[in-house]
């Protein structure tokens, strides 16, 4: 799974280099290099298990200082999907 | 372009190159400019044609750079140039390319045969249809959306009553905002907000009600939140009743109990009165009071004098709301001190938790009376504004009203006046529409799921652009027994135009496969009052053909077949359109469609009833070259002006000079809004031992409404695959329940087996659960709720008792 994420931090903290340092500690976060972003941190999540996204978005939620995260992207390509679409028919089974 | 890495070589390209894209559109957010994804993420896109449209989902009204190539959608930018979202989208409007090409599109019409289906013609298809309408034109009702254009809407409100003079026409957007369209008429006497965006930049306070932008209008959201962390102050506090996304972003989170809000707005009131912080001035040159007349419920109610309405606030102390509503007092105070101080800028946002409510038009009326009696209104920054779910539930059910009492412009089939303005637009025979309201959406599909031997007078319904399957509610009731063959309703005969199948194709007698978004020319209308245009940008697959030509080519074929309503008054066709040299072109053939623009030819004519209501919307050409533009627009000086606030002086150039606030639709007729009293009333249903927990239900971020087009984006699908119940750590502890146990869930309606998530991206309180409708396998609406609000017949999503139980495996 693969997504990028853009970490918007309270003004009291936007620059600080604290925060993204926590940000990068996050296991499978990376930080967009050779850039300086004030308040808004753009990050990519590059991982093999599909929850990372939901997990890291509450980890990210979490660091003082961090006011939101928006999803920004996202894409699926080696896991495996069991969600399939329904067919014309009742498919709820129930 | 669409070349595939064959090696391990290429696969490690393919995925660097989309870690790069990803992140490159992830730091032009951060950067403030836009960057284009390609939408099935393969290589660069270059060569690419570049185009404007509105994105395809919510009623936000993002506009987005489409990038084409080879007749194929093959990238997706944010517009810098749009005013609504400056070059930002959320996650599924990067994604919106991509519900073009779900693989089970549907391309041939298709009807039933027993159990299965077989394809026919198009000419067929429409040949059915007009027989059915033909044999009982009065037992026919359509069923439509606030996805369907402008255009489209306007062509099925035509056809339907100014037609067939069978006012059975009523849209999806009667289960999302019809209490915010009361709401508004009950106070100011016309519908739609007086607020834009533009406040969003201007508060100093912004209250969302039973509202979770940051999950369900993100891009709005995040424009507020930009603003604090560059450093303005702005206080955010979320009323809702369980924490989300935007609570994790609010200083302030006012947890209450369903129906809350009733008492927390006359515990509001009640305290700018007694402390003598409401606006007096402000009251006494704009405001009048009401109450409702309980004796004959209606819209306009009961005038009441200051004194009385002070009277009426007065058990409403911060300690009984605190009873009521579960909000601590010094909350409800807190609140009251922050309306009673008029150096602060404060803004409303609600949608659904405030609309699907069975007091759905009291709560709307009582957080308009907050703003007024306050004096927060009509300057920038201070507004009440409701927001919508769908990209026109504005421009077009609203504003072209395609609701079973309404007529374009804000007119309505019940007055005879009305009724001729726009038998004279249509040139349709004095009398042909009909005054009598047609269904509403509840009773349209209870009538159409009620045999006809007992009263049930619907025989066919016609759904295009929405759900109804997934996303009525009480489903067991109101849709399910279609599918019943012992439910006694062989005669009834379900049409459904869609792209893709869905919930309600399943029980489809007949399903004709539709174009969608840039696959056809479009105009939409979004929350804040903007009209926004788009030219079609590729063909839709197979013989998929746009909704507006399907209900063209049926008034056609029942023209040919003599039937009288679908000439005007000169023995013209409802829809005769004529090219340049005055010749009729045939629009109602496929192939002879675009040979005009429909489109245009339909709204020049729609744009005469705007004028009624102050509602002016700019010729066509004006649209084409904006990115949206905010009604009214009048000419001044050669040039069509945008309006940024309605009733205010400066702005809205229907407000006389030297008025400061004008409401010139005031139903007292003296410029006055109304500010009205409603009593706290209990939910319809409420937890007992039987049924002990509250159910809620909603959206998420990844997936829009019934999740038919997003879950066929694998990204959106994959990152939110299947619906959940949220639960409170405490009630799956005392259920034995722990992270993705399966339950039953059942309500006195209707039953489901699902997985729970404890401490999910939700926190409901105690006592109560939340279960997201997108999930077509995980039918939540089996077990919702039927009970509507008196006024505008919005059924309440939000609260129905259910029960849980462990499933062992």
């Amino acid at each position: 799974m693969i997504a990028s994420l853009v970490v918007t931090l309270d003004c009291a903290v936007a620059g600080s280099s604290g925060v993204a340092k926590q940000i990068a500690q996050i296991p499978g976060v990376q930080l967009c290099e050779g850039e300086s972003f004030s308040h808004r941190i753009p990050i990519l999540i590059d991982s093999t298990d599909p929850d990372s996204l939901e997990e890291t978005t509450r980890r990210l939620q979490s660091i003082v200082g961090v006011a939101f995260v928006d999803v920004v992207f996202v894409h699926f390509e080696d896991e495996p999907c069991d969600n399939v679409v329904a067919p014309i028919g009742k498919t709820t089974g129930q | 372009m669409s070349r595939k890495p064959d090696t391990q070589d290429g696969v490690v390209q393919r995925r660097e190159f989309i870690k790069a894209s990803a992140m490159a559109a992830a730091a032009a957010i951060a950067g403030g400019a836009s960057f284009a994804l390609p939408i099935l993420a393969d290589e660069p896109a270059t060569g690419v044609d570049w185009q404007k449209a509105p994105c395809r989902f919510c009623g936000t009204g993002c506009h987005v750079q489409v990038g084409v190539q080879q007749g194929k959608v093959v990238a997706i930018a944010g517009d810098r140039n749009a005013d609504v979202n400056k070059g930002l989208l959320c996650v599924k409007g990067y994604h919106v390319g991509a519900a073009l090409y779900g693989k089970d599109r549907l391309t041939k019409p298709l009807l039933r045969d027993g159990d299965s289906y077989r394809e026919i013609s198009w000419q067929e298809a429409i040949r059915i249809i007009a027989d059915r309408i033909q044999a009982a034109p009065e037992r026919f009702a359509f069923y439509g959306s606030g996805q369907w254009t402008i255009p489209e809407g306007y062509a099925a409100q035509k056809f339907m009553k100014g037609g067939l003079s069978n006012n059975h026409i009523d849209p999806n957007a009667r289960l999302c905002m019809a209490s915010a369209v009361t709401g508004f008429l009950a106070t100011y006497g016309v519908d739609e907000p007086a607020g834009c965006y533009d406040d969003l930049d201007a508060c100093d306070v912004l209250i969302m009600w039973g509202n979770n932008p940051a999950e369900m209008h993100p891009v709005l959201f995040s424009r507020v939140i930009d603003r604090r962390s560059r450093g303005e102050k702005v206080t955010l506090i979320d009323i809702g009743t369980r924490r989300t996304r935007t609570t994790e972003a609010c200083q302030h989170y006012l947890e209450m109990k369903g129906h809350g809000d009733l008492a927390i707005a006359n515990g509001i009131a009640h305290l700018l009165i007694k402390n003598g912080t409401y606006d007096q001035k402000f009251v006494d040159s704009f405001c009048s009071f009401k109450a409702p007349d309980d004796a004959n419920p209606n819209l306009h109610g009961k005038v009441i004098s200051f004194a009385e309405y002070k009277t009426l606030l007065e058990t409403y102390t911060p300690e009984h709301v605190e009873q009521l509503s579960g909000v601590p007092a010094s909350q409800i105070r807190m609140l009251a001190d922050l309306f009673g101080n008029r150096k602060l800028r404060i803004t409303s946002l609600w949608c659904m938790g405030m609309n699907q409510h069975t007091r759905g038009t009291a709560i709307n009326t009582m957080v308009h009376g907050i703003h007024l009696l306050s004096g927060h209104f009509g300057t920038p920054g201070n507004a009440p504004t409701s927001l919508t779910g769908q990209p026109s539930a504005c421009g077009t059910v609203r504003e072209v009203g395609t609701l079973s009492h309404a007529l374009p412009g804000g007119l309505v089939v019940t007055d005879a006046e009305n009724r001729t303005k726009a038998e004279e637009i249509w040139q349709v025979p004095p009398g042909r529409i009909n005054s009598v309201p047609g269904h509403h959406t509840v009773k349209m599909w209870e009538s159409f799921c009620t045999p006809t031997s007992e009263g049930g007078d619907i025989g066919t319904i016609w759904v295009q652009v929405t759900n109804p399957g997934q996303t009525l509610p009480n489903l067991n009731k109101l849709f399910n027994p279609k599918g019943d063959s012992k439910a006694g309703l062989e005669d009834k005969f379900l049409i459904v135009s869609d792209v893709y199948p869905t919930a309600t194709t399943r029980l489809a007698d007949l399903i004709l496969p539709s174009a969608m978004w840039v696959e056809k020319n479009g105009m939409v209308g979004n929350s804040e009052r903007r009209t926004q245009q788009w030219f079609k940008m590729v063909n839709p697959p197979g013989e998929a053909r746009d909704d507006c030509w399907q209900t063209i080519a049926v008034a056609h074929e029942l023209l040919t077949r003599g039937v009288e309503g679908m000439k005007d008054r000169n023995g013209q066709f409802l829809f005769e359109v004529k090219d340049a040299d005055g010749g009729v072109v045939p629009i109602w053939e496929w192939e002879h469609y675009y040979d005009t623009n429909v489109d245009k030819h339909l709204f020049e004519e729609y744009r005469k009833f705007t004028r009624f209501k102050h509602k002016d919307l700019a010729p066509y050409g004006e649209y084409v070259k904006a990115r949206g533009l905010r009604w009214p627009v009048v000419e001044h000086n050669g040039e069509w002006k945008e309006t940024q606030f309605r009733f205010s002086e400066g702005s809205d150039p229907y407000v006389a000079a030297g008025k400061e606030i004008q409401f010139y639709h005031s139903s007292t007729h003296d410029d006055r809004a109304q500010i009205w009293f409603h009593p706290w009333i209990a939910p319809a249903e409420v937890p007992d031992a039987e049924f002990p927990l509250m159910l809620c239900t909603g959206r998420v971020l990844e997936h829009w409404h019934s999740g038919s087009m997003t879950r066929r984006i694998p990204e959106l699908s994959r990152a939110m695959p299947r619906a959940y119940a949220e639960l409170h750590p405490d009630d799956a502890s005392s259920y034995g329940l722990k992270n993705g146990d399966r339950i039953r869930m059942e309500s006195r309606r209707g039953s489901l087996e699902i997985s729970v998530w404890i401490d999910g991206r939700g926190k409901p309180p105690k006592g109560t659960v939340f279960v997201p409708f997108f999930d077509e396998t995980l039918l939540i609406n089996d077990l919702t709720l039927d009970a509507v609000d008196p006024f505008s017949k919005q059924p309440d999503y939000k609260k129905a008792a259910v029960r849980i139980s462990k499933v062992h495996a």
